[in-house]
């Protein structure tokens, strides 16, 4: 990452071990609450069910013959209105969440990341960022994101620039206060005597001293990101040749299905608040278990 | 500082906010991969009548000048005209706003109601079996997608029980007092759906700063002095306790807003939300901008009034 000169070498070492220590001191903490694991536990399954869908059930593509069909042993979760299965739409529709979830927040927390370091790091340009996040910050954004995304078009990616280019800001909020009590310790007034490198301070002494807000806000940005393209979905923002949790929802309300049966809103319901709950809880848990002051506990 | 200037200050600050909501949207629309002049002129007109538009709002024009004309038209409330009802988008909106308002305002009321009591309690019985539901509810409230717990209170109480209406804001045919309790008995789903999704964060940020409050040395006075815990709790801390959880509402309100949008889909309440949601069928863009916009005028103004009220009550505000 650096140059051949390695102004940090001595100090390296220490620095990582602390980090190690701390690390292993967290996942300890973290284990002995079963919050945690649970949550960790019902993502990671989300996850498989993300990957392996195209084993578990047959893209629910054609249309059938068994109409709005409640529950049954031949289907698990009911049919919607034009036959196909919901339990196939379902987990097809992880697929499309969980990806609007990851990609959306990992581009919302790397522009709020870099954000939120330039402007704490370089005190010029802070006011104009925090402004920028002020504003940002106290305008509605879901009518924001519906003008968007009918403007440029229902797709995929269009969901995930939307939503990221709107979240970043409360990213940039959380980090920023991290940040700010960071660039005065001491140890990065001596990082900035030794090099000139400001990207090789932030990127050595910054972005480690904030990465536990970072880890945190991820959970939290994409747990909100489920919540907006649910939302852009069921307004009939979303992608029409994917199916996701929202589609399932705007299809019900189109069809005037949605009040009878009571199947087509239910299970795509509680698939959307098992993934934010359990995302949301998992942040709680390595929040309290990173922090030393519950350990002792 | 004085309370002149205080107040000039938030108007200021209200005016630059609706101005960067503004410059944000005149971007979005000109900048935006595609047509420029989707925004304004329907693919379904004619050559000659698309041209003349496209000339009549300055779109043949350097961006610069576009920005200049775009802010014009806005401040002089012209947010263009409707596609689909060939009306000015201001009318069809400022006859839907009050809906919203009424919709936003009680759901605000509301979760204030439910939400401060259930933190104080929370926080009294810190650790207690009580305190453990009240976080419960608190982290599941903040995870709720609206529309769900919408059609699930429209399913219970609407269809199953049959003790609120399904949609819509009123009966028609009804007059006088009896039109007024059909608003009232329309209200109570969206409202409550509305509240549910906010209960989260004021029950849990009410929990967390009376907790911070009742470790303050004023409260341990009071204790030594021998008042009574209750009068402690509801007089002394959560007064504390009580500015944070009001500049919640100002944070809140763009997200009270959104969840308006989806409320107001799933029970075909005829405010903003409502005409996005046609808006967005229609591919009606000047109303999509007009609404956009004119939710954001609401939701500044309405949180600098709640910051000048605050100025007011809070004696800290006026000399810092």
């Amino acid at each position: 990452m650096t140059s051949a000169v390695d102004p940090a070498a001595p100090s390296a070492e220490p620095v990582a071990s602390e980090n190690e220590r701390a690390g292993v001191a967290t996942w300890r903490a973290f284990r002995s609450e079963p919050l945690g694991p649970i949550s960790a536990g019902i993502l990671l399954g989300l996850v498989f069910v993300a990957l392996a869908a195209p084993l578990l059930a047959p893209y629910p593509a054609s249309y059938g013959s068994d109409v709005l069909k409640a529950p049954s042993l031949q289907y698990p979760f009911g049919t919607d209105s034009l036959g196909r299965d919901l339990l196939g739409e379902i987990i097809w529709g992880t697929q499309q969440s969980l990806l609007v979830a990851v990609a959306a927040s990992v581009i919302a927390i790397a522009i709020g990341t870099v954000m939120a370091v330039i402007g704490a790091f370089f005190r010029r340009v802070d006011s104009f960022i925090s402004i920028i996040v002020d504003l940002t910050l106290s305008l509605p954004v879901l009518p924001l994101m519906i003008l968007v995304a009918a403007l440029a078009g229902p797709s995929t990616a269009t969901i995930i620039a939307v939503i990221a280019a709107f979240s970043w800001p409360e990213v940039t909020r959380l980090v920023r206060s991290q940040a700010l009590t960071v660039v005065d310790l001491p140890y990065v007034d001596a990082a900035r005597l030794m090099t000139t490198s400001s990207a090789w301070i932030i990127g050595r002494h910054i972005i480690p001293a904030v990465t536990p807000v970072i880890i945190v806000s991820v959970v939290v940005t994409a747990s909100r990101a489920v919540l907006a393209a649910a939302g852009l979905a069921f307004l009939g923002l979303g992608d029409p040749t994917t199916w996701s949790w929202g589609r399932i929802l705007y299809e019900a309300q189109q069809s005037g299905a949605m009040s009878s049966a009571w199947w087509l809103t239910l299970f795509p319901s509680i698939a959307i608040l098992l993934l934010v709950l359990s995302a949301t809880l998992l942040s709680i848990a390595y929040n309290d278990a990173s922090n030393p002051r519950n350990r002792s506990r | 500082m004085s309370r002149l200037s205080f107040i000039l200050r938030r108007l200021i600050r209200a005016f630059v906010t609706i101005l960067f909501a503004v410059t944000v949207t005149f971007l979005l629309l000109r900048l935006m991969p595609g047509d420029p002049a989707l925004a304004i002129a329907s693919p379904n007109m004619t050559d000659e009548a698309r041209a003349l538009l496209l000339t009549q709002y300055g779109l043949d024009k350097p961006l610069f000048v576009q920005f200049g004309l775009y802010l014009g038209q806005v401040f002089q409330g012209n947010f263009g005209t409707s596609f689909t009802q060939s009306r000015p988008v201001l009318d069809v909106l400022l006859q839907r706003l009050p809906w919203t308002l009424l919709l936003t305002f009680t759901a605000l009321t509301l979760t204030v109601i439910v939400g401060i009591p259930l933190g104080v309690l929370a926080a009294s019985r810190r650790g207690k079996l009580l305190d453990k539901i009240v976080q419960v509810i608190g982290v599941t409230g903040q995870s709720l997608f609206v529309p769900s717990i919408g059609v699930l209170l429209l399913y219970v109480f609407g269809l199953m029980l049959g003790w609120f209406p399904i949609g819509g804001a009123y009966s028609t045919g009804t007059y006088g007092l009896d039109w007024y309790a059909s608003v009232a008995t329309h209200l109570v789903l969206p409202a409550v759906s509305l509240m549910l999704i906010q209960l989260g964060s004021y029950v849990l940020t009410m929990r967390a700063t009376l907790i911070d409050a009742l470790e303050e040395d004023y409260v341990t006075l009071a204790k030594a002095n021998g008042l009574p815990k209750r009068r402690i709790l509801w007089k002394h801390a959560m007064r504390n306790a009580l500015l944070p959880t009001t500049t919640l509402i100002g944070l809140q309100l763009g997200f009270l807003v959104g969840g308006a949008v989806l409320t107001e889909t799933v029970f075909a309440y005829p405010g903003i939300g409502r005409g996005i949601y046609e808006a967005v069928t229609q591919l009606d863009f000047p109303v999509l901008q007009g609404a956009f916009l004119l939710l954001a005028i609401t939701v500044v103004v309405a949180n600098m009034v709640t910051d000048i009220i605050y100025g007011f009550l809070d004696p800290r505000v006026k000399t810092s």
